[in-house]
C-alpha cells in the first residue's frame, strides 16, 4: 500500500510551525472537534482556541492554537492560526494573568457588545492554554 | 594660502561626521537582517491565505461579501507608508512623489490619504491634501495588532462606502541595493485568477463550518490585514536598506573630502616650511655678507 499521508502545514503571521506529512490531524473546528484522515473531502472550518494535535507515525504533536482557519484539499491541511504554540511552549504565568485580566474585565457591568466579545475571546485563549498543557 | 589651523578643523568635523554616518550604517544593516527575517516568516501565512481564499471565492458567489464588491465611484483612497526617520535617501521622497502623481493623474477622483510614518506627515503638512487619518510613529512598535486597527479602519471606510477604492504605495523590498515604489489595490478584494478549480473544471464544494459568509467574512478580513502587515513590512526593510545605501555613501564621500583636505594640509604645511627655511638661509647669508 502506497503510505497515504497528508501534507499538513501550520502557519501564524509570525512563524511557520509545522510542514510535515502526518498521518492524522486533529482541529479545534468552530462546532467541535474534526479528526482528518487520509481522503478527506473539502473541508474549511474556522478554529476555536482549543488544542491541536497530529500523529506521525507513533508519534503525536500537541499544540494550542487560538482562532484561526483550516483548509482541508487533495490530502493538504492548511492551518491558518492566529497563534500557535507547541503544547510545551505554552507560558502558563501569562495565559493566567489574561484569563484574570479577562475575567476582571468581563465582570464589569457596563460592556459594549464588542468589548464584551473581545474579552470573552481572551478568555477563551487564556483557558485553551492552561487546560491542555501540563503545570511545570 | 589657506590657513593651516582651518583645515586641520575641518577635517576633524568630517572625520567626526564620517564615524556618525559608520555607525548608522552599522545599526541599519543589523535592523535590516531583522526586519528581512520578518518578511520572510510572514511570508507563507500570507501565501497560503491567499490560496485559501482564492478556492473559496472560486466557489462562491462574489457579491456575497461587501469587501468584494467593485463600485463604480470615484472616490479614492491612498495609504501611504513612509517612515518616521529621515537620512535615508531617496526612500520618502519616492513615496510621496508617487503619491502626488496619483493625485495629479486623477483628474476628477476625489482622493483622499491615510498616512502612516513622521516624513508623510511633514509632507503633507505644506501640501493640503484630505488627510483621514495619520499613524506616527509606527516604526517603533509595528506588529500584527497594529496591521489589524489599521486593516479596520480602511475596511470599515470602505464598507460604509466613504471611499470606493483603496491603494496602497510604499517601497517593495527588492534588495539592499533596491527599492521600488509600487502601487497594490487593497479594496475591493481582488483574488488573483489562479485557475484552480474553475479552469480545471472539478470544482468540487467544499464543507463549511459553520458557513460559507461566516467564513468568508472572517477570511477576508484577516486577509486584509495580512496585505496590510506585509506592506509594512516591506516599507520597514526597505526603509532600513536606504538607510544602509545612503550611510554607506555618505562615509565613502566622508572618506574622499578628507583624503582632499589632508592633501591640502600636506601642502600648506611643506609651503610653510620652504618658506621658513628660505626665510633662515637668507637671514644666515645677509649675516655673511
Amino acid at each position: 500500500m502506497a503510505e497515504q499521508l497528508l501534507e499538513l502545514s501550520l502557519v501564524t503571521p509570525g512563524r511557520e510551525l509545522v510542514a510535515d506529512k502526518v498521518d492524522q490531524v486533529n482541529i479545534p473546528g468552530a462546532e467541535g472537534d474534526i479528526g482528518i484522515l487520509y481522503d478527506h473531502a473539502p473541508l474549511i472550518t474556522t478554529l476555536r482556541p482549543g488544542p491541536l494535535s497530529y500523529q506521525k507515525g507513533n508519534e503525536t504533536v500537541e499544540l494550542v492554537v487560538s482562532g484561526g482557519y483550516a483548509e482541508v484539499t487533495d490530502n493538504r491541511v492548511t492551518i491558518l492560526a492566529e497563534t500557535a504554540e507547541f503544547a510545551h511552549e505554552v507560558d502558563r504565568e501569562r495565559a493566567e494573568a489574561a484569563r484574570q485580566q479577562a475575567e476582571k474585565v468581563l465582570a464589569k457591568a457596563d460592556l459594549s457588545e464588542e468589548e464584551f466579545k473581545e474579552a470573552q475571546l481572551k478568555l477563551f485563549r487564556a483557558i485553551a492554554r492552561l487546560e491542555h498543557t501540563e503545570p511545570k | 594660502m589657506p590657513n593651516l589651523r582651518d583645515i586641520k578643523r575641518r577635517i576633524r568635523s568630517v572625520k567626526n561626521t564620517q564615524q556618525i554616518t559608520k555607525a548608522m550604517k552599522l545599526v541599519a544593516a543589523s535592523k535590516l537582517r531583522k526586519a528581512q527575517q520578518a518578511i520572510l516568516v510572514a511570508r507563507p501565512y500570507a501565501i497560503k491565505i491567499m490560496q485559501v481564499l482564492n478556492h473559496l471565492v472560486a466557489r462562491c458567489n462574489l457579491d456575497l461579501h461587501p469587501l468584494l464588491e467593485n463600485r463604480e465611484g470615484s472616490r479614492v483612497l491612498y495609504l501611504v507608508i513612509t517612515s518616521d526617520k529621515g537620512l535615508c535617501g531617496g526612500f520618502n521622497g519616492s513615496v510621496l512623489k508617487r503619491a502626488m502623481r496619483e493625485v495629479e493623474e486623477s483628474r476628477g477622483k476625489e482622493i483622499s490619504f491615510v498616512i502612516a510614518g513622521k516624513k508623510g506627515r511633514d509632507f503633507f503638512r505644506v501640501r493640503p491634501q484630505k488627510i483621514l487619518h495619520e499613524y506616527l510613529d509606527w516604526t517603533r512598535d509595528f506588529d500584527y495588532m497594529k496591521a489589524d486597527e489599521i486593516a479596520d479602519l480602511l475596511a470599515g471606510m470602505f464598507a460604509e462606502k466613504t471611499v470606493d477604492r483603496v491603494y496602497v504605495v510604499y517601497n517593495e523590498f527588492k534588495s539592499v541595493m533596491q527599492q521600488d515604489v509600487v502601487v497594490e489595490q487593497l479594496l475591493p478584494v481582488v483574488p488573483e485568477e489562479t485557475g484552480i478549480g474553475r479552469e480545471e473544471g472539478h470544482v468540487v464544494d467544499y464543507i463549511y463550518e459553520p458557513d460559507e459568509e461566516t467564513i468568508l467574512e472572517d477570511l477576508i478580513k484577516r486577509y486584509m490585514t495580512v496585505q496590510v502587515y506585509r506592506a509594512f513590512l516591506e516599507s520597514s526593510a526597505s526603509e532600513h536598506g536606504a538607510r544602509m545605501t545612503a550611510m554607506d555613501s555618505a562615509t565613502r564621500n566622508a572618506g574622499e573630502m578628507i583624503g582632499g583636505l589632508s592633501l591640502t594640509y600636506n601642502k600648506a604645511r611643506q609651503a610653510y616650511i620652504t618658506k621658513e627655511l628660505i626665510e633662515i638661509v637668507n637671514g644666515a647669508e645677509a649675516l655673511k655678507g
